[in-house]
């Protein structure tokens, strides 16, 4: 899924896709992220791809992987 | 209705920026490092509205859990858990004064309920089980978990003696409430006490909820309401076990333990020595014992002389 996070909370975030849709997220435990790399990327709105699982008992998705898009990812790059 | 002179200053619907210590407007303090803040929760004037929890969920984009019918009157969410915060006990009351009874005081429903949170303990045993030094101590007197730094050990969960903190198995991490430690910083009130329509639950400074909370007491004892108390105040009930006191305490009209809380919660690091001093001496009791057998077996003669 793809689209901006508009909202951080520890490990937790809401990602908007592109139809302005809200989505909540948890951080995987085995996740290649920090909860302390979530707050950057909300600052600076970046667009990101979330590769996730769905939770079970939970209304939330498991975030597993966070990649940067656009031109922020261009810059890395 | 009281409304503070500063309220007057913001008449607008649409704020453009957030308001400099708005609690002062909306809960009466102004929140300042240093000082010690907590919640009293009045259960005499909780309606069940759960307005609380959805604003803890809210805040803090806490997912929900226990999906589907827990099969316990009107309570959704069972108990206190790593993605719930806030949690509204629903008590039945049965015999003498319950419900279900033919007779019944005029006006009394026949329900208790209470708005459960994490009791943000002076000594609180959590921070004190934790290895790694997640949980801490707030400038504003209240325990977090610091989420960079739990490693999911596990060790806060058993050691809270109100059965608070939780770890979460999706993110493998301790969670309870922070109080909306963000939102002191902010100068904000807790989310839940901010929303609750009747002020069951008050967030100020702790010696002034104290005092509140005494003065409530004796308005209901005055009243004729002769079971009501204090639980987590200074040398009350809660606060017992070397607790010394609760940020988070409550006024209850029943036991402790109808609300789902220990009549007498303790430390648990206060049972290490006489645990450790136990073990030991029964250590040393096995040694003599082995000692003690090992020398009369020597002293026995052979066999067949």
């Amino acid at each position: 899924m793809e689209g901006v996070i508009t909202i951080v909370q520890e490990g937790r975030f809401q990602l908007s896709d592109e139809r302005g849709v809200s989505h909540q997220f948890v951080l995987d435990r085995a996740a290649l992220a920090e909860t302390e790399q979530l707050r950057p990327l909300q600052s600076r709105q970046a667009r990101v791809r979330v590769k996730y699982t769905d939770a079970s008992g939970l209304i939330s998705l498991i975030a597993h992987r966070i990649e940067l898009l656009g031109p922020e990812a261009m810059e890395r790059l | 209705m009281n409304v503070h002179p500063r309220a007057r200053d913001y008449t607008q619907s649409s704020l453009g920026k957030l308001i400099p210590d708005e609690s002062e407007l909306t809960a009466g303090v102004k929140i300042e490092p240093g000082k010690q803040y907590g919640f009293f929760t009045d259960t005499t004037v909780c309606i069940g509205c759960k307005a609380c929890e959805v604003a803890c969920k809210e805040w803090n984009n806490l997912p929900a859990d226990n999906v589907g019918l827990t099969g316990h009157s009107y309570d959704n969410t069972g108990a206190l858990s790593a993605n719930t915060w806030r949690h509204v006990n629903f008590i039945e009351e049965t015999g003498g004064k319950g419900v279900r009874d033919n007779d019944q005081n005029p006006f009394q429903s026949g329900w208790l309920m209470m708005s459960d949170v994490c009791k943000h303990c002076h000594h609180a045993p959590c921070m004190e089980a934790c290895p790694t030094g997640a949980l801490f101590k707030t400038e504003f007197d209240t325990v977090v978990v610091q989420q960079d730094i739990c490693n999911g050990c596990g060790y806060c969960v058993p050691a809270c003696p109100f059965g608070v903190v939780d770890v979460s198995k999706a993110d493998g991490k301790a969670h309870k409430c922070t109080l909306c430690y963000d939102r002191l910083k902010g100068g904000l009130e807790p989310a839940c006490a901010k929303s609750c329509p009747t002020d069951s639950i008050q967030f100020g400074e702790l010696s002034d909820l104290q005092a509140r909370a005494k003065t409530r007491v004796k308005e209901l004892h005055d009243r004729g309401v002769h079971t009501a108390y204090t639980y987590g105040t200074p040398d009350g009930p809660g606060a017992t076990g070397d607790m010394q006191y609760l940020n988070a305490f409550f006024l209850l009209t029943d036991r402790p333990e109808a609300y789902n809380l220990p009549a007498a919660p303790t430390r648990p690091s206060n049972r290490i020595a006489p645990a450790l001093t136990a073990g030991l001496m029964t250590l040393a009791g096995l040694a003599l014992a082995a000692v003690a057998l090992m020398a009369s077996s020597r002293q026995e003669p052979p066999h067949g002389r």
